[in-house]
């Protein structure tokens, strides 16, 4: 089995800042992401009780190296400072390198 | 005095006590708590039952007097979210992100305390004018757009003086800037538009309005009798959320404490005198009232987190949520009930109307 490398970029973050994510994917071309509504505790306390807008989301994506650096620059750039957000990058090996 | 009576009376309905309740179980860490489907159902839910009445009332009463009366609350509306902004960032010193995003939630209006207040009407046998469902639908998105244009002018020029201390070509900049802003703008006013809680509304009064009591006769187990019984098993969760943030009131001040209970009260009883001077009807006139006296808590969070994200969520759904929401369906909406009674006395003449505002405020 030939395993071929590629970054995994996962993103916690509050649900309302999902759009402005999955809007900066969009302009750097990529299509396929995972996300699921998530609880959890952090810098800005408990989230995910209560109302559905103050839910969390963790995205997934898998990426090629050299898309990885924008899009890491622009989340952090526009969204760091105002949400409640965690970002982070790992190393997974894929079979079919060429869907990504 | 007979406020007080409907207070205690009111404290006494089925709504108050399940929220109260709803209050208790999330201090003893209960882990009562609504399921997730249901919570997101019932707002949607109590959209279509508004939507429903309002436009069978516009199907009976007629709407061509509605204009006025929907001028004059987006007027009020948008005045009101300028009178909190300089209050909250002249008296309260609050940043311009957090005053805009305040000044908006308290310029804008709750769907829930809507409900509760046609249910409190329904209990004390008054109608309301059926066209405040349409008021409600358009009020939504005003105060917002205004405060999100207000703040990105504000940014704006804020970079404009910036530049200008480094260098004087930055023209460029600057159009690209405001340009950005008109496109943030459109793009909020029709998601807002497009938004779940303005499209149920519209909707259900354009269908209410074309079946009319005939063909409302067989759903009206669901969107009328089931009415109260709905709001009452949300107010456990709005409770239970309320309570759940009674800690976070102390970390919102003293100051934002009393101006989510000062404004509302305010801005209530304005919006109840000048709807009786616009002719609405003893009900209308309280719907009226409490159209401007209530904050938003479930659209504006998803309106502001995307707008003005710098603005500190916890301050403007915790002051509404938390303080104005509990405090207007419990206190101010009696108060509300029996300034409206008062004006409408069939003996109240202009004389009446001057004492009874003196004797009440």
């Amino acid at each position: 089995m030939k395993l071929y490398p590629v970054k995994l970029l996962t993103i916690t973050c509050e649900i309302l800042a999902q759009k402005n994510i999955m809007e900066i994917l969009t302009k750097n071309k990529i299509t396929g992401y995972t996300t699921y509504e998530v609880n959890g505790n952090g810098a800005r306390g408990v989230r995910g009780q209560g109302l559905q807008n103050e839910k969390n989301v963790k995205i997934e994506i898998i990426l090629r190296e050299e898309k990885l650096q924008d899009i890491v620059e622009e989340v952090s750039r526009t969204l760091f400072a105002n949400f409640a957000i965690v970002l982070y990058v790992s190393d997974v090996g894929v079979l079919r390198t060429e869907k990504f | 005095m007979e406020i007080l009576q409907l207070i205690q009376s009111n404290l006494l309905t089925p709504i108050v006590l399940f929220f109260l309740f709803g209050i208790i179980a999330a201090r003893i860490k209960s882990d009562l708590k609504i399921p997730e489907a249901i919570s997101e159902f019932l707002p949607i839910y109590l959209l279509a039952a508004i939507g429903l009445h309002g436009g069978l009332e516009m199907r009976n009463t007629g709407f061509e007097n509605m204009l006025i009366p929907m001028l004059v609350a987006i007027g009020l509306s948008l005045l009101f979210t300028l009178n909190h902004y300089q209050i909250l960032k002249r008296l309260g010193k609050f940043n311009i992100f957090d005053s805009y995003a305040l000044a908006s939630t308290y310029g804008a209006v709750g769907a829930v305390t809507f409900s509760v207040g046609l249910s409190f009407l329904k209990t004390q046998g008054v109608t309301s004018e059926g066209y405040l469902a349409a008021v409600l639908a358009v009020l939504e998105p005003v105060a917002f757009i205004m405060a999100i244009f207000l703040t990105n002018m504000a940014i704006s020029k804020q970079i404009r003086i910036k530049k200008q201390s480094f260098t004087n070509d930055s023209k460029s900049d600057i159009d690209v800037g405001i340009d950005e802003t008109k496109t943030k703008l459109s793009k909020i006013l029709k998601e807002s538009i497009t938004g779940k809680a303005i499209v149920i509304l519209l909707g259900s009064i354009v269908i209410g309005y074309i079946i009319g009591e005939d063909g409302f006769s067989s759903i009206r187990i669901v969107f009328d009798e089931m009415f109260t019984g709905a709001i009452v098993i949300f107010m456990i969760e709005m409770g239970i959320i309320a309570g759940q943030r009674l800690d976070d009131i102390k970390k919102v001040g003293v100051f934002l404490t009393a101006f989510a209970i000062v404004m509302p009260t305010f801005n209530g009883i304005i919006g109840v005198v000048v709807a009786t001077l616009m002719g609405l009807s003893l009900g209308g006139s309280v719907m009226f009232g409490l159209l401007l006296a209530s904050a938003s808590f479930i659209a504006a969070p998803a309106v502001l987190r995307n707008a003005i994200p710098q603005a500190n969520p916890s301050l403007y759904i915790t002051s509404a949520l938390g303080i104005t929401f509990p405090y207007n369906i419990i206190v101010l909406l009696p108060i509300m009930f029996a300034i409206s009674s008062l004006l409408h006395d069939p003996e109240g003449s202009i004389d009446l109307f001057n004492y009874g505002l003196k004797d009440l405020i």
